[in-house]
């Protein structure tokens, strides 16, 4: 042992500066990976021993939470919604909610439950939360790193904190842009007057990630005043227009054709696309004719987009048109064409019988997987 | 004759020494960007509530394309699995490859299906098809099941791209345990970059030993068989290492082929799978990105470091040996493809960094390796070496690599934490320790051995039948 | 004889909401937190209620309610299919099936009681 010893020692000291300069960095890797080597071991360990206590302690304590929690929703239908919060507050208040890792759980499976049910339920939650001054603890960390104001504004919207409408505003400016995503979100739920406002400012480009999650707030929150959307059809931001598009489909808001008569005629590829599926699904028989007449000079998707929105449209009076297509040299085309035949209802269906008996075989297939409910679910 | 060997000893160990040093640099290198990458992706992802993405109906849709041969015994299980994955807009599309026992036969019966009359878009070239079918039952509207003649998985999965009607394929390997929501969490980059975005690639983990039922994995263990163990290691450096750095800098030049996303629209623009290599999930993405950068196009490739799909893993030496075998060919064959890519700046990252990278390090290594070891025997035999400077070199070689994978271990800790025990993880540990003794030698053998059956033609190319995967371990015990 | 209802979720704490708000109304409660214990159980016990979760792991819920429906032996078991909201395409499917009635999440439990009560034919008022 002691020669290893003397042995590496004299390596490192005294003959260093005679060994060639290859052996001599080697020297130099070794000490310092053992070194990491030897720190990594320790922090992976130390880690892990913490993990454990932490894990152990959380464990209990979610386990009393969860069954609290659970009791909460066996109240009588009859109590009114102060004294089933009265009658738990006293209970949740035992609970070492000065330590934070307990705090978190609570507030966690609290949000938790509170997403998942309405009416009497959720008001009680709620008040417990505010009973308990949980909501302070939100409120503090909205100072914090952007991980941690992402959490604050999740809770106050969860909780619905309206009064903190005016604080989240000034984060929908925010320069982290997942922040920012969060508090528009956040703003749309808790904002009682002009919850679109962020639109207008909108300058940035909103993800189509962004776009989903705006639209899920914004079509799945209760008592939001939808305004009419079609101002910001003329907006700069052709990502803000995409986002209004998919809204306006969704509110069927007639009051916005104009608008969409003109965006067919937009550069940009994708809001066309959405544009004219957008007439296809409000129904728009008076567009019929602007889309036959674009039709020609557009690229394939928007083709396939106009033969779309015809057959969803159904009035009948394009069938010739459609007819033809099912002759042209593309595929998807056909296809699609057979698909809005079929949408023309028992017209339609006759009509792709007849087309049926004098086409070439491909044409037949397409017919019938047009035809097959099995295929078309 | 003295001086001359005195001279090759020189070049030999001052090349091979500069060329350790280069390899760890960058190795080092990796891990920085590594660290960076998987802490912004864990930032950037902890507070999504992917349930929103599951009800949206601005989600985009997705195909499953699950080539299937001879998995007769689980293919119900597995099928039912993809088929209550956490997505609403997709469909399951499982190519039975020509397989020749009854899995196709046991699919109709239980899923009751019919033959269809399904129109085919032939986008992509395929060898004949001989049926679709659908259920006749709602409950399994989703599931599209197509029989062709035996063509490869290319071939089966080009076929899958042509029965797709939804915009994104997944492909996957049907006896891969997959997480219910990997959907979600595979499609959401496409939708939260800057930049289009052409494929996404999951990590591969290793399901030998963890409990698994009804096809679904409730439990993660370490295995218990030693040849996995070292690949559990492999498996954790080479997807939270070393893909994570490449995401980063978006030079990815592969995404396993048990687990992807890719934009169908370019998958088909690019011309499909190519049957030719037995790389085709390395071909394709290759492939891809050339396809982009050809067209001035601006695109991304992501990679999704979340743990969403466990397979089961050689955990017999010779199957291991014609897995590494078959990926050395597979990688040779790409970078001979796609040899104008070679410092080629047309191509940006791929052709400056990733394509260079792959050559010199995954390529040249195990040769550069199997050299030096060679010389070193060589030398040993003659007598002329001097033994105490050979062992300090071979022992940084040794504590870099035992100190790279330590640093590998304390990324899953930091991230997943998949080997919850204190048990399994000071298995991971010990097997790092004896990995770059034990393990390593082998691995390069495999490679070489590949690199040489591939030069010499040993193994036939033309026709690519599937065979000999993994051993099927039952599933549902 | 006590009403045996089934309840498939694989949310730990909306599970035992479930279980402890039916204990209580006096049901026979039984509970599954997979879709391969679901339909084991209905094999093995006839329930005159299931509620289900759309989304669980291994086997799905439209599956179940297509086990429920087309089994003649429990195809006359009412079935009410819990989901999360916007999946409409999903509740048409549902009902389909032969689901009898659905309820989105979030939703109210007094409203969950009185579906159970009415899919049960048990008088609404207590």
């Amino acid at each position: 042992m002691l020669t290893i010893y003397t042995y590496i020692q004299e390596l490192f000291t005294e003959r260093l500066p005679f060994v060639p300069s290859n052996v001599k960095a080697s020297l130099f890797i070794i000490l310092f990976c053992i070194i990491a080597f030897t720190e990594l071991y320790i922090y992976i360990g130390t880690r892990r021993i913490k993990q454990w206590f932490e894990g152990k302690r959380n464990k209990k304590y979610k386990e009393i939470i969860t069954n609290m929690l659970a009791n909460i929703v066996v109240y009588d239908d009859d109590a009114e919604s102060d004294e089933i919060i009265a009658h738990f507050t006293p209970e949740f208040k035992k609970l070492p909610l000065k330590n934070s890792a307990v705090r978190e759980i609570l507030i966690k499976e609290l949000l938790h439950y509170h997403l998942n049910f309405t009416g009497k339920t959720a008001d009680v939650l709620k008040g417990l939360y505010l009973q308990l001054k949980l909501n302070k603890y939100s409120k503090r960390k909205l100072n914090g790193r952007w991980e941690t104001q992402i959490e604050g504004i999740r809770e106050i919207t969860q909780m619905w904190l309206k009064e903190e409408a005016e604080t989240i505003l000034k984060f929908t400016d925010d320069e982290n842009s997942q922040v920012r995503m969060e508090a528009q979100a956040s703003f749309v739920k808790l904002s009682m007057d002009n919850p679109f406002r962020f639109l207008d400012r909108a300058r940035e480009r909103i993800l189509d990630w962004h776009q989903l999650i705006l639209f899920e707030v914004i079509t799945k929150t209760k008592n939001v005043e939808i305004p009419s959307f079609s101002p910001w059809l003329s907006s700069k931001n052709d990502t803000v227009i995409m986002l209004c598009l998919k809204l306006i489909n969704h509110y069927q808001q007639l009051d916005a054709m104009p608008e969409l008569i003109r965006l067919l005629q937009h550069a940009n590829l994708h809001i066309r696309a959405k544009t004219i599926n957008i007439l296809g699904c409000i129904e728009a028989e008076m567009t019929e004719e602007n889309l036959f007449e674009m039709y020609f000079d557009q690229p394939l998707e928007i083709k396939l987009e106009i033969i779309k929105a015809m057959g969803k449209i159904g009035s009948g009076n394009y069938l010739e048109f459609l007819t033809g297509r099912t002759y042209s040299e593309n595929f998807k085309i056909r296809m699609e064409a057979m698909y809005s035949i079929k949408l023309h209802g028992i017209t339609g269906i006759e009509l792709l019988e007849n087309i049926y008996k004098d086409t070439n075989m491909q044409n037949q297939v397409i017919i019938k997987h047009v035809l097959d409910e099995r295929i078309v679910a | 004759m003295h001086s001359a060997l005195y001279f090759v000893e020189q070049f030999f160990s001052d090349a091979i020494f500069i060329y350790a040093l280069v390899v760890m640099v960058s190795y080092v290198i990796l891990a920085f960007l590594s660290a960076i990458e998987m802490k912004s992706y864990l930032r950037k992802n902890s507070y999504v509530d992917y349930r929103q993405i599951l009800v949206s109906p601005n989600a985009p849709s997705v195909s499953i394309l699950a080539p299937a041969y001879n998995e007769e015994a689980t293919i119900v299980e597995n099928v039912r699995s993809l088929l209550s994955l956490h997505y609403s807009n997709f469909e399951v599309i499982i190519i039975n490859d020509g397989s020749k026992d009854k899995s196709l036969e046991t699919l109709i019966e239980y899923y009751e299906l019919e033959v269809v009359d399904f129109a085919i878009n032939e986008q992509i070239k395929t060898k004949p098809l001989r049926g679709v079918y659908k259920s006749k039952s709602k409950a399994y509207s989703k599931l599209t099941v197509v029989d062709k003649e035996n063509g490869g998985k290319a071939d089966a999965l080009n076929i899958g791209v042509n029965v797709s009607s939804k915009d994104l394929i997944l492909c996957i390997d049907v006896d891969c345990i997959v997480e219910q929501d990997a959907i979600l969490r595979m499609v959401k980059p496409f939708m939260d970059e800057g930049k289009r975005v052409i494929a996404t690639g999951g990590v591969v983990r290793i399901a030998n030993s963890c409990e698994i039922r009804d096809g679904r994995l409730i439990k993660v263990h370490m295995p218990d068989n030693i040849v996995a163990r070292f690949q559990v290691l492999e498996y954790i450096r080479a997807f939270l290492m070393g893909r994570m750095a490449w995401s980063r800098l978006n030079g990815l030049l592969l995404i396993s082929g048990a687990m992807g996303i890719f934009d169908k629209d370019i998958v088909i623009k690019s011309g499909g799978y190519n049957h030719n290599t037995v790389g085709e999930d390395m071909e394709l993405i290759v492939r891809m990105r050339r396809y982009m950068h050809d067209h001035d196009l601006r695109y991304k490739v992501v990679y999704v470091p979340d743990p969403l799909c466990w397979t089961e893993s050689p955990s017999d030496l010779n199957i291991l040996s014609r897995q590494r075998n078959r990926w050395t060919r597979g990688t040779m064959e790409t970078l001979w493809m796609h040899r104008e890519l070679f410092f080629n700046p047309k191509y940006g990252i791929l052709g400056l960094l990733s394509y260079p990278y792959w050559f010199f390090f995954e390529w040249l290594a195990p040769i550069l390796e199997f050299i030096g070891l060679i010389t070193f025997i060589t030398l040993a035999i003659i007598g002329n070496i001097n033994w105490e400077f050979s062992m300090i070199l071979i022992g940084m070689v040794y504590f870099f690599g035992v100190t790279l994978s330590t640093l590998g271990i304390l990324l899953e800790e930091l991230s997943y934490q998949q080997y919850t025990s204190g048990r399994d993880l000071s298995k991971l540990l010990l097997i790092a320790l004896i990995e770059p003794i034990v393990y390593h030698p082998l691995t390069v053998y495999w490679a070489l051995r590949g690199k040489i059956d591939m030069i010499t033609g040993k193994k036939s190319w033309g026709t690519m039948t599937r065979a000999g995967f993994t051993p099927k371990v039952a599933k549902s015990a | 004889m006590t009403p045996k209802i089934l309840v498939v979720e694989d949310e730990e704490l909306m599970l035992k909401a479930l279980q402890f708000r039916l204990g209580k109304e006096g049901y026979d409660v039984f509970i599954a937190k997979d879709g391969m214990q679901a339909l084991k159980l209905i094999s093995e016990t006839q329930f005159d209620l299931v509620i289900t979760d759309i989304m669980l792991p291994f086997v799905g819920g439209l599956e179940i309610v297509n086990k429920i429906k087309s089994d003649p032996e429990t195809k006359d078991t009412p079935v009410i299919v819990l989901s999360a909201v916007g999946l409409e395409k999903t509740v048409m499917e549902a009902f389909q099936l032969g689901a009898n009635d659905f309820i989105t999440k979030p939703f109210n439990l007094s409203e969950l009681s009185i579906r159970v009560r009415k899919n049960l034919r048990v008088p609404v008022t207590k």
